[in-house]
C-alpha cells in the first residue's frame, strides 16, 4: 500500500519543494512581497533538508547493514549510489562555484563609483536648481515683510491673501513675537488653525537671518519654506515674522523627487550588498544542497530500480541452488534485465520439467527395486548381492533362512566377517572362494555344507552384474536348498526298492519255509539221531531266518506302503503321556520327564502314524540308554504360532551317546543306524511320517549330552502348506516326571 | 552629523525617566528616551533606509494572590528617515501619520526622545485605590529588509531594544 502511494507522495514533495525554492527566491529578492512568508518558506526548505537527510541516512545505514549482511546486490547498490551521487556532484559543485562567483561580482558591479558619482552629481544639481527657485521665493518673502511692516492689523488678513495670490504662494502667516499666528492666508480651505512653523525658522527670522528651506511633505513631494523679520524689532515685543510656504513647481518637483528615488534607492542597495550577497549565497547554498540530497535519494531510488530485478535473480538463483525449481522472477521492465529474467524464468521451467521426468524415472526404480524386493523375500531361493570384493550389499531371507543366519542387518559387511561367526557361511564362503579367485563369474555348483542339524545341499549358481568396462559391479548368487528334494529323490528310489524287496523277497519266503518244514516233518523220523539232529538244527534255522526275512521284508513293505492319512484331532499331550506310561511300564529304570505346552496341543493328524512316530523315537531312545546308569528320556510339547502358521514342536532328548558323528545328515535315510540290530527304518519311517503330514524333522546332539529329534506338526490344513521353523529356542523346561 | 552619529552610537540606549500623571481624567505618559544609535542603525540612516522607533507601553493592574490584570497596551511608532535632496531628517508619526522635519539628526532624535503628554488611558479604566504598573521599552530597528535577509544574515544587529523601564501609579 505504502509502495503504491509512494511515487505520488515523492511527487508532490518535488512540487512543494521547488515551489517553496521559488518563492524563497522571490522573497529574497523583495521585501514587500511575501513578507509573512518568508519565515514558513524557510522553515519549509530547511524542512526538506532535514527530511531529505533523516532519508538518506536511513538508507545509508539500511545499505551499510546490508553490506555487513552480506545481502546479494547490496555491493552493487553502493556503488551506483556512489558513482552516480559523484556525477551529480561534481557538476553541482561547479556550478555553484560559478554562480557564487558571477553573483557576488554581479552585486559588486552594480555599485560602481560612477554610479554613486552620477547621483551624487544629479542630486547636487537638483538641489542647485531648487536654491534658485528657493532664493526667488525668498526674495518674495521679503518683499512682502517689507509691505507688510507698515499695514495696519485690521487690514492685515486682506493683505496677506493679496500677497499670497500675488506671489503665488500655497500659505503665508504672520507670527507674532510671542509665537502665535496673528494673521494667515493659505491656498486651500484650512480647517482651524495653520500648524505652527518650525521653531528653527522663527528663531532664525528673530535673530534677523532670513530662513528659507526646502521641506518634503508627507503626502509626497516638496515645498519650499521661507521666514524673515518684519520691520525692526521693538524692544519690548520683538519681531514678528512672516513666514511663506511656496509649492515646488510641478515638472521640478517630479525630477526632484525621481533623482531623491533614485539615490534613496542605491543607498539602500549600496547598505544591503553585503547582507544580499550573504543571503543569495546562503539560499544558493541552501538550494544546492536540497539539490544534491535530492540526487543522492534520487540515486538510491534508481539505485533500487536497477538492482532489485537483480536481487530477485540472485534470490531465485539461490532457491534453484537449493532445489526449488518453482521459483519465478516478475518481469518488471522490457529491457535486458527484463530479457535476462525471461531467460532465467524458461531455464527454471525446463529445469522443473527434467526434474519431474527424474522423480518419475526414480519413483519407477524405486518401485521395481521394491517390486524386486517383495519378490526376494518371497523366494524361497536365497539370493546374495555382492561387491566385487565380496561385501554384502543385499541378501533376501531365504538366504540367511538357508546359511543360518540373518544376513539383510549385514549388509554392508564382508561375507568374510560374518563367515568368522556362522559355519554354514564359513562353508559357503570357501565354496565360492575358488571361483572368485579364478575370475569366474559364470558359475553353478552345487555345494554341500554341514551343519548340527544335517547335511545341507546347496544349488548355487553365479552370475555378475554389469559394470563399466570389463569389470564387473558385482556379484549375485543364487542358491536353493535342495536337500529336501534331493532326499524326496532317495525316498522314492528306497521306496521302490523296498516294495520290489518286498515283491520279490517275500514271495519265495513261504514256500521256503513250508518245504523246510515238511522236509523237517518227513525226515526228521528216518534219519539217524545225528542226522536227525542236524536237519532238526538246520531246518529251524530255516525257519527262523526266513521269519526274520519275513519281519523285514514286512518292515520294508511297511515303509514302502504309503497309506492314506486318516486326519482327525487329538491332543499331542495326551498321546504323550500315554506313550511314556507305556513304556515306562516295560523298562521302569529309565526316567521320563514330560515338559507339556498347558495351552493345549490339539492337531488335525492321523493319530495312530503319530503314535507310531512316538513309538519309533521312543525305542530309539530306550535302545541308546540300555547300561546307563541313569537313563532319561525328556520329551516336551509347544504350541507355536506365527507368520501364518500354526504348529506343535515335540521334542524327545535323551541322556544317551548322541548320534554318531559320522551320520550327522543321514540319520533318516534308510538302512542307517549305528545298532548292531537295527534295520535302519526307524528314523526314516518317522520321517516319512512326518512329511506325510507336511510336518518337518529335525536330529542332532544336545550341547548337554544325549540325542535329541525335533518334530514339527501342523496344528490343521490351512498350516500344512506353510514353512514350518527350522529351530526354534526352547524355554525353560517345566518339567514333568512320568 | 554622521560624526555625532558615531559619538551616539557609543551612548546608552535607555529609557532614561518616564512617569504617568492624570490631566483632565486621562492619564499622560512623560518619557525622556536615550536613543542612541547603533553604527549599523546610523549607516543605514545615512544611506537613505529609514528607521522605525516603537514605543512599547503596558499599563497592568497588580491582584493579591492572582497573576497581574493586563489593563492596556499600546504601541506608538515613528519613521526617521534622512532626505538627501533637502538634507532633513523626516520624523513621521505612523500612528497618527503627522510629520515633522528637523536640519539635524541631533534635533530630530532631540525630538523623538521626549515624550511628553501621550495619552495613555482614561482614568475610569483604572480601579481607583489598587496598584497599577506602567512598562515602557523603546526599540529602533532598521526597516525596509526582508525577512529573509534579516533570518539569513541573522548575525547583524537589525534592530535594538532597551530594558523594560516599570513604574508604578495609585489612581
Amino acid at each position: 500500500m505504502i509502495r503504491r502511494w509512494l511515487p505520488l507522495v515523492i511527487g508532490i514533495g518535488i512540487v512543494l519543494w521547488v515551489v517553496a525554492l521559488a518563492l524563497l527566491a522571490v522573497t529574497t529578492r523583495d521585501s514587500e512581497e511575501f513578507g509573512r512568508l518568508q519565515p514558513w518558506i524557510l522553515m519549509v526548505n530547511a524542512a526538506a533538508v532535514l527530511v531529505l537527510l533523516a532519508l538518506i541516512a536511513g538508507r545509508f545505514s539500511e545499505l551499510i547493514r546490508e553490506r555487513r549482511e552480506h545481502v546479494p546486490g547490496s555491493r552493487l547498490r553502493s556503488q551506483i549510489v556512489m558513482m552516480l551521487s559523484a556525477l551529480v556532484l561534481a557538476p553541482l559543485l561547479i556550478v555553484f562555484t560559478f554562480s557564487v562567483l558571477f553573483l557576488t561580482r554581479g552585486i559588486d558591479s552594480w555599485f560602481h563609483v560612477e554610479v554613486r558619482q552620477g547621483l551624487t552629481d544629479a542630486l547636487g544639481l537638483s538641489r542647485a536648481a531648487l536654491d534658485l527657485r528657493m532664493r526667488e521665493f525668498l526674495a518674495r518673502t521679503e518683499r512682502i515683510a517689507e509691505d507688510l511692516e507698515y499695514e495696519r492689523e485690521t487690514q492685515l488678513f486682506n493683505a496677506l491673501a493679496e500677497h499670497r495670490r500675488l506671489a503665488d504662494a500655497q500659505e503665508i502667516l504672520v507670527v507674532s513675537a510671542g509665537g502665535q499666528v496673528e494673521a494667515w492666508a493659505a491656498a486651500g480651505l484650512l480647517d482651524g488653525m495653520p500648524p505652527s512653523p518650525p521653531n528653527e525658522a522663527l528663531l532664525q527670522a528673530r535673530g534677523g537671518q532670513p530662513f528659507v528651506s526646502l521641506d518634503p511633505v508627507a503626502s509626497g513631494g516638496y515645498v519650499i519654506r521661507s521666514a524673515v523679520p518684519i520691520g525692526v524689532a521693538s524692544s519690548l515685543q520683538g519681531r514678528r515674522v512672516l513666514v511663506a510656504v511656496y509649492p515646488v513647481p510641478q515638472r521640478l518637483a517630479d525630477l526632484a523627487e525621481a533623482v531623491q528615488g533614485a539615490y534613496q534607492q542605491y543607498g539602500r542597495l549600496s547598505y544591503l550588498r553585503e547582507p544580499l550577497k550573504v543571503s543569495f549565497v546562503l539560499t544558493l547554498s541552501l538550494v544546492l544542497l536540497m539539490a544534491l540530497l535530492a540526487a543522492v535519494y534520487g540515486a538510491f531510488f534508481f539505485a533500487d530500480r536497477l538492482v532489485q530485478p537483480v536481487q530477485d535473480l540472485i534470490g531465485a538463483t539461490r532457491a534453484v541452488a537449493k532445489g526449488d525449481f518453482e521459483t519465478r522472477v516478475a518481469r518488471g521492465s522490457k529491457d535486458e534485465i527484463g530479457y535476462l529474467v525471461t531467460s532465467f524464468n524458461d531455464m527454471t521451467k525446463r529445469l522443473a520439467r527434467a526434474r519431474a521426468e527424474a522423480d518419475a524415472s526414480r519413483q519407477a526404480v524405486e518401485s521395481e527395486r521394491t517390486s524386486l524386493a517383495v519378490i526376494l523375500a518371497r523366494l524361497s531361493t536365497g539370493v546374495i548381492s555382492l561387491e566385487p570384493d565380496l561385501t554384502i550389499r543385499v541378501a533376501n531371507h531365504s538366504a540367511g533362512d538357508i546359511l543360518g543366519t540373518d544376513l539383510q542387518s549385514r549388509a554392508g559387511q564382508p561375507l568374510e566377517s560374518v563367515a568368522a561367526e556362522h559355519p554354514l557361511v564359513a562353508q559357503f564362503l570357501a565354496a565360492v572362494k575358488p571361483h572368485v579367485a579364478a575370475g569366474q563369474t559364470e558359475w553353478r555348483e552345487q555345494v554341500a555344507l554341514k551343519a548340527d542339524s544335517g547335511r545341507r545341499e546347496l544349488m548355487c549358481a553365479c552370475t555378475a552384474l554389469p559394470g563399466e568396462g570389463d569389470e564387473p559391479a558385482g556379484l549375485v548368487l543364487v542358491f536353493d536348498d535342495i536337500t529336501q528334494l534331493l532326499h524326496a529323490q532317495r525316498e522314492a528310489a528306497w521306496g521302490e526298492v523296498a516294495r520290489r524287496l518286498a515283491h520279490e523277497i517275500k514271495n519265495p519266503l513261504t514256500p521256503i519255509q513250508l518245504s523246510a518244514e515238511r522236509v523237517r516233518r518227513r525226515l526228521l523220523g528216518s534219519l539217524a539221531e545225528r542226522d536227525a539232529e542236524v536237519l532238526d538244527r538246520a531246518t529251524h534255522t530255516i525257519v527262523q531266518q526266513v521269519e526274520a526275512m519275513k519281519q523285514m521284508v514286512n518292515a520294508f513293505s511297511d515303509y514302502a506302503r504309503a497309506p492314506a492319512v486318516e486326519l482327525a484331532s487329538f491332543d499331542v499331550n495326551k498321546l504323550v503321556r500315554e506313550a511314556a506310561d507305556l513304556y515306562h511300564a516295560q523298562d521302569a529304570r529309565v526316567r521320563f520327564e514330560l515338559d507339556l505346552d498347558p495351552e493345549g496341543t490339539v492337531i488335525e493328524a492321523d493319530r495312530g502314524r503319530v503314535r507310531q512316530v512316538l513309538n519309533n523315537l521312543l525305542t530309539n531312545s530306550l535302545e541308546a540308554l540300555e547300561g546307563r546308569d541313569d537313563p532319561r528320556v525328556t520329551i516336551e510339547t509347544r504350541r507355536l504360532a506365527g507368520a501364518g502358521v500354526r504348529c506343535v514342536e515335540l521334542a524327545v532328548r535323551d541322556n544317551g551317546p548322541g548320534f554318531h558323528r559320522d551320520l550327522a545328515g543321514q540319520m533318516f535315510d534308510p538302512y542307517v543306524t549305528s545298532k548292531p540290530k537295527g534295520t535302519g527304518l526307524g528314523l526314516a519311517i518317522v520321517r516319512k511320517i512326518v512329511e506325510e503330514h507336511g510336518g518337518r524333522i529335525e536330529a542332532d546332539n544336545d550341547p548337554s549330552g544325549g540325542a535329541q529329534v525335533r518334530v514339527w506338526l501342523p496344528v490343521d490344513e490351512a498350516s500344512r502348506g506353510a514353512t514350518l521353523p527350522r529351530a526354534t529356542k526352547r524355554p525353560e523346561p517345566r518339567r514333568e516326571h512320568a | 552629523m554622521l560624526a555625532f552619529g558615531a559619538q551616539a552610537a557609543e551612548e546608552r540606549f535607555e529609557i532614561r525617566n518616564a512617569f504617568a500623571q492624570p490631566v483632565d481624567g486621562v492619564w499622560q505618559l512623560t518619557a525622556i528616551v536615550d536613543l542612541s544609535l547603533s553604527r549599523a542603525a546610523l549607516d543605514a540612516l545615512a544611506e537613505g533606509i529609514p528607521l522605525t522607533l516603537v514605543l512599547d507601553i503596558e499599563v497592568s493592574r497588580e491582584r493579591r494572590f492572582l497573576l497581574d490584570e493586563g489593563v492596556a497596551e499600546l504601541q506608538q511608532r515613528w519613521r526617521l528617515e534622512y532626505d538627501a535632496l533637502s538634507e532633513r531628517y523626516v520624523v513621521v508619526n505612523l500612528n497618527s501619520r503627522a510629520q515633522a522635519t528637523y536640519p539635524s539628526l541631533e534635533q530630530a532624535l532631540d525630538d523623538l526622545s521626549r515624550i511628553d503628554g501621550l495619552p495613555l488611558i482614561d482614568e475610569n479604566l483604572l480601579v481607583a485605590g489598587s496598584r497599577h504598573d506602567v512598562s515602557l521599552r523603546a526599540s529602533v530597528e532598521i526597516g525596509g529588509i526582508s525577512t529573509a535577509v534579516k533570518l539569513l544574515v541573522f548575525w547583524r544587529e537589525w534592530s535594538r531594544s532597551t530594558e523594560w523601564y516599570t513604574w508604578s501609579i495609585r489612581p
